[in-house]
């Protein structure tokens, strides 16, 4: 399933804001370590509609500074409103991350043996 | 901070360093966002750097543009420009305004250009109707603001089709040309001798153009990045 429904879009903007949170990173480095954590389907250019949007939106600002490889990248911060947005989200995403995991996997369930009868 | 012109030129240096079939791809995204006249140009150069950075650096590990941008090139695209800043009214008031007074500046030179050189052989005309030369000149303008916008639309709508009729598009380019042709000289017709006539020199219309040149060079000074 592509990655542009409206509630993976806001899961994704928080994801995105977390690994910057943990340390300023380029576009590539980005892609890379989303990848490594395991969400599926993202593919390296998913990520600049959402660099964009939160740039928009005033969470992240990019800056341009020399990358360990040499050349300049553009590396994106966290800002202190963006700190706010990405506690906010976090808070609500934990409340209903075990309730929604636990109702959908019983859904699936019964799917299941709907199907078989 | 680079400015535009200096990323559009980095750019295209950069741009090289793809293989044939990355660079089709990329270069596709980039006439589609570049020729949005709503996007700040600035953000979109910006952007469009990112992209190619990266896109350079997913080659290198043996990805190709198709699993970068996925399925749908213009889903892609549009979310692209959806997301980004729109480019602010002084800096549109600046590129219409640097586009007419260029237009008009090298139409003055070569016009006056020309005519010094034939006065050399014999007497030129130096009769002008100011109602008629500013409707032409009006009509110009005209023609080539919808032209821009006619090109800009063809381009968008055929950039992401696997297979483009390019003689439809030379066909189409070539009958806008000929019916702004038309209408200009159609203006020129029927609207011959309005107003009042005055003589101008043609060393005045050289420096007209001069100074047209000039202010257009200080106008594109004006606009903020």
């Amino acid at each position: 399933m592509a990655l542009r429904s409206q509630l993976l879009k806001g899961v994704l903007d928080a994801c995105v804001m977390a690994v910057v949170e943990e340390q300023p990173v380029y576009g590539y480095e980005l892609s890379q370590k989303l990848q490594k954590i395991g969400l599926p389907n993202i593919s390296d250019g998913t990520i600049y509609p959402v660099l964009l949007r939160l740039q928009k939106n005033g969470f992240i600002k990019g800056e341009m500074k020399p990358s360990a490889t040499g050349p300049n990248r553009k590396y994106y911060f966290l800002t202190d409103e963006g700190k706010e947005e990405l506690e906010q989200i976090s808070a609500e995403w934990l409340q209903i991350a075990d309730p929604v995991s636990k109702l959908l996997k019983r859904s699936e369930k019964d799917e299941k043996s709907n199907g078989a009868n | 901070m680079r400015k535009a012109t200096e990323l559009i030129e980095e750019n295209n240096q950069k741009r090289e360093l793809l293989n044939a079939e990355n660079e089709k791809i990329y270069t596709d995204v980039l006439l589609y966002i570049r020729t949005d006249l709503r996007v700040d140009e600035q953000a979109a150069e910006e952007l469009l750097m990112d992209l190619l950075d990266h896109l350079i650096e997913a080659q290198e590990n043996g990805k190709d543009a198709q699993d970068f941008f996925g399925d749908s090139l213009e889903a892609y695209a549009d979310e692209l420009i959806a997301n980004m800043p729109t480019e602010n009214k002084r800096n549109i008031l600046v590129l219409f305004s640097t586009s007419i007074l260029g237009l008009a500046g090298w139409f003055a030179l070569s016009y006056g250009l020309i005519n010094g050189m034939i006065s050399i052989f014999k007497p030129v005309d130096n009769e002008f109707a100011l109602g008629s030369v500013s409707l032409i000149l009006l009509s110009l303008v005209l023609i080539g603001i919808v032209g821009i916008f006619v090109i800009f639309r063809v381009i968008r709508t055929s950039v992401f089709k696997p297979k483009v009729n390019e003689w439809k598009v030379y066909v189409l380019s070539g009958l806008f040309g000929m019916v702004g042709f038309a209408f200009v000289v159609g203006v020129g017709f029927f609207f011959d001798g309005k107003g009042p006539v005055i003589q101008i020199q043609w060393w005045v219309i050289l420096l007209v153009g001069l100074v047209l040149l000039g202010v257009n060079k200080g106008v594109s000074r004006l606009s903020i990045n």
